[in-house]
């Protein structure tokens, strides 16, 4: 029984990638990831909403009837997004600022509600757990590629507005603007899709 | 009987989910709005801090809507003016704070809160953006294309920024630093001599000879004007005698004629800051 728990998770961040597979969630992911902190701070907000939304729509999936599924599970991830949003106004306000309204749009995200619909509104608690820290976990991953791509040469530097700044170039570095600007979002998820897809015919994963 | 017991367990299922909701939700605000104040208070005194240096103590003052914090030293002594106020932009308002020593200075500006376009309004956050009005005066143009720039693809965010900049410096500077709306002139510094200077009537330039003896201004003759003859003829009996009289520009120009009064006023301040600055007068040839 193990190891369908540890297939729960794997299957979010390889073969069921939310990004890169399953194409999900677009919306945040082109638009917050210009610098890495903040790729990474969506991905895991989007981490604790899943996780927290799959575990109690999992448990109540015997009490919610069928016609209302759709409208119950909104108000559960609005209420979990709503939450972490003021746990992070509270706890890390340059996140918060960065982030600015797609924390709220985390709502609508579709990677929640198609795991709710999908996974969690029919599978037992635990594997639910699994699923949401997996698919969570994936989506991280694809922001992370898609922010460090875009920072590093879209803006010439790494873990910028951190602790860990690090400017990469040097002073004449002209960092290539457009990946920071929304096109150069589309341009480089395009061909990290494109890079991915070769992976993963190498590899035979389909 | 049957549709009816479903019917109400859609409803109750639905009235518990949002009533644990709205429970969950007024609890978590209750643990997280503290804080939220506290840390925007601390970020704003901190701000405050860093603007001025010495600060001790301030006061809250309230004027239309926005807030002035008179900013004092040690001692008590005024330093200045850290105002917070909200401008529509782009997106939204942005809600910002500047900082204005007691000259009628920039030095600090803030943006609290906006929801401009990410990558393309918010460059408003940004210090590069933000440093060119730091140093700018209340007497400043603080226009976009002269002193300061907006940033092109952020027009709307950045230009309706600037203009609330320029009127809420104009609001402090007038209302809590009691500074002046234009420089004082020290008429004993001009020389000797006789001086020419133009103002804005109400029609077009009104034109006067100032002649300066001994530190003070002995006649003050108009030269050319295009005002109304029985106005102007109001004004120039009025003004010039005001002026010498005084030794001071700071006249009662509200006459019956003020358009022309005013005008006057200015021809002899241009007058006499040409004789102060040979090199280079307000109204130079352009």
């Amino acid at each position: 029984m193990k190891n369908s728990y540890l297939a729960d998770i794997t299957r979010g961040i390889f073969k069921e990638n939310p990004t890169f597979r399953l194409v999900l969630g677009m919306c945040p992911t082109l638009a917050v990831t210009v610098l890495v902190k903040n790729g990474l701070g969506m991905g895991l907000a989007v981490v604790a909403v899943l996780t927290c939304s799959n575990i109690v729509i999992s448990s109540l999936r015997r009490f919610i009837p069928e016609q209302v599924r759709i409208p119950c599970y909104i108000v559960i991830i609005a209420t979990f997004v709503s939450i972490v949003e003021m746990v992070l106004q509270a706890f890390v306000p340059s996140l918060y600022a960065a982030l600015g309204v797609f924390v709220p749009l985390i709502v609508v995200n579709c990677i929640i509600l198609g795991r709710a619909e999908a996974f969690a509104g029919k599978q037992p608690v635990l594997r639910s757990l699994c699923d949401g820290i997996g698919s969570g976990l994936g989506f991280t991953l694809g922001l992370l590629l898609l922010s460090l791509v875009r920072e590093v040469f879209g803006n010439g530097t790494l873990l910028a507005e951190t602790n860990y700044a690090v400017q990469l170039f040097g002073p004449n570095f002209e960092p290539m603007r457009l990946l920071a600007q929304p096109a150069g979002a589309f341009l480089v998820l395009g061909l990290l899709l494109a890079l991915t897809n070769i992976v993963f015919k190498r590899l035979q994963i389909e | 009987m049957s549709d009816l017991k479903h019917l109400l367990k859609i409803i109750l299922t639905l009235v518990v989910v949002t009533a644990v909701s709205a429970g969950l939700l007024a609890g978590a605000n209750l643990l997280t709005a503290p804080i939220i104040a506290r840390q925007q208070e601390e970020e704003y005194r901190a701000a405050l801090q860093e603007y001025f240096p010495q600060a001790a103590d301030y006061k809250r003052e309230n004027l239309e809507g926005d807030a002035f914090d008179l900013v004092y030293d040690a001692a008590g002594g005024l330093l200045g003016v850290m105002a917070s106020t909200a401008v529509q932009g782009y997106g939204g308002p942005i809600s910002y704070n500047l900082a204005v020593d007691k000259e009628g200075r920039i030095v600090g500006l803030r943006i609290v809160e906006h929801s401009e376009t990410q990558g393309v309004g918010d460059v408003i956050e940004k210090s590069q953006f933000q440093q060119q009005f730091i140093g700018k005066g209340y007497r400043d143009p603080l226009k976009p294309g002269e002193d300061v720039d907006t940033v092109s693809g952020a027009t709307i965010s950045t230009s309706s920024l600037i203009e609330s900049i320029r009127s809420l410096l104009t609001v402090v500077a007038e209302n809590f630093l009691q500074l002046e709306d234009e420089e004082a002139i020290d008429i004993s510094a001009v020389p000797d001599g006789t001086y020419r200077g133009t103002g804005e009537g109400l029609f077009d330039k009104i034109v006067v000879d100032v002649t300066v003896a001994g530190g003070r201004i002995t006649v003050i003759e108009i030269v050319e004007h295009s005002e109304t003859p029985t106005y102007m003829a109001e004004a120039a009996a009025l003004i010039p005698p005001q002026i010498i009289d005084q030794q001071s520009l700071d006249v009662d120009t509200k006459t019956g004629a003020t358009g022309s009064s005013n005008g006057i006023v200015e021809a002899v301040r241009d007058a006499l800051i040409r004789a102060l600055n040979p090199e280079g007068g307000e109204n130079n040839e352009e």
